[in-house]
């Protein structure tokens, strides 16, 4: 890596900051959780606690507000989710040219299986984890992981 | 309606993700619009400063909804949005006398740039409620939308905040897409 690229990529890291994360009811939009605590720090795995009719809606949105203070411009992110660690869904998405100094959201949603397919609340709880990987190109800028627990 | 709902009549399109792209100037409705197509609250909408999207998946079909902010000086960065839109839908203040020239400079030099030619274009005269709207009729005149023949274009009356007319001209964004 040129010294010109390193230096990019730090600032793209250090400029770079989720806002805000929220799950919904894509019916409606109903705000089951939402947090901007902490978010800051990639390392933390949050805890979301949803109720547990979340699992009776027809489909759930999960939406990201983030900010940047550089501009990017292959931006993109990997959304999985694992239960057990075992990926039941995934999602790529090509955000492509971010604006310097602008804030942003992006909400995906997707509906829900059949509720003859779907995993009864017990058997869920605190198994399943939304994970969100931000990059630009390759570079792996942050991680956003999100464990769910219904009540 | 809803977004699953849109997108479920649009699959038979052969297309496997389809990309509808707002633009207007600041304050036009934008985000409001693309609030309410999920009738999701939309009390609480500040300036765009980038961009909202809506990611809507279903059988593997995919409908992206891009909402990019219309200040001035973000105005620029609009064309890194353009490549691969489906239908372009070009948001109006109708009771915004004073920028109508603007807004119509701004839609022009949309609709002469090389990546969105022959991309459909949908107009909402929007806030149809303010006592000193124009009609969409008025609207379509004074923006000189009936000079415009290299593409399908269409406008629709709606007032975003309470929902409506929006519905009905995404029912024209479904045909559009559909023809191609």
């Amino acid at each position: 890596m040129t010294e010109a690229v390193a230096k990019t990529a730090y600032d793209i890291l250090k400029g770079f900051q989720i806002n805000w994360i929220c799950l919904r009811d894509a019916d409606g939009g109903k705000i089951f959780w939402q947090n901007s605590e902490d978010l800051s720090y990639p390392d933390v795995e949050h805890e979301a606690r949803v109720p547990k009719n979340i699992l009776k809606c027809r489909a759930v949105s999960r939406e990201f507000n983030f900010s940047s203070k550089e501009q990017i411009e292959k931006f993109r992110l990997e959304q999985k989710v694992l239960f057990k660690g075992r990926c039941l869904e995934e999602w790529y998405f090509e955000f492509g040219f971010v604006m310097p100094e602008s804030t942003n959201t992006w909400q995906s949603i997707m509906e829900a299986a059949p509720e003859s397919q779907m995993m009864p609340a017990s058997v869920l709880n605190g198994n399943i984890v939304i994970e969100t990987k931000f990059f630009d190109d390759d570079l792996l800028i942050t991680t956003s992981r999100v464990r769910l627990f219904y009540e | 309606m809803g977004l699953l709902s849109i997108l479920r009549k649009l699959r038979p399109a052969p297309e496997k993700e389809l990309r509808l792209l707002l633009l207007g100037l600041d304050n036009a409705g934008k985000t409001t619009i693309l609030k309410s197509l999920a009738s999701e609250d939309i009390t609480h909408i500040t300036p765009t400063a980038g961009f909202n999207i809506k990611s809507v998946i279903t059988d593997g079909f995919k409908l992206n909804v891009w909402d990019i902010g219309g200040q001035r000086k973000i105005r620029p960065y609009w064309k890194n949005y353009f490549e691969n839109t489906d239908v372009l839908i070009y948001v109006v203040d109708s009771a915004d006398k004073k920028r109508l020239e603007e807004t119509g400079i701004e839609l022009y030099e949309l609709l002469s740039d090389d990546k969105l030619q022959d991309v459909p274009v949908l107009v909402y005269a929007n806030k149809q409620d303010l006592p000193e709207s124009l009609t969409a009729a008025e609207l379509a005149q004074t923006l000189g939308l009936p000079t415009i023949k290299d593409r399908a274009w269409q406008i629709q009356a709606c007032t975003a905040s309470e929902g409506i007319g929006v519905k009905e001209g995404m029912e024209w964004v479904c045909k559009s897409i559909k023809k191609k």
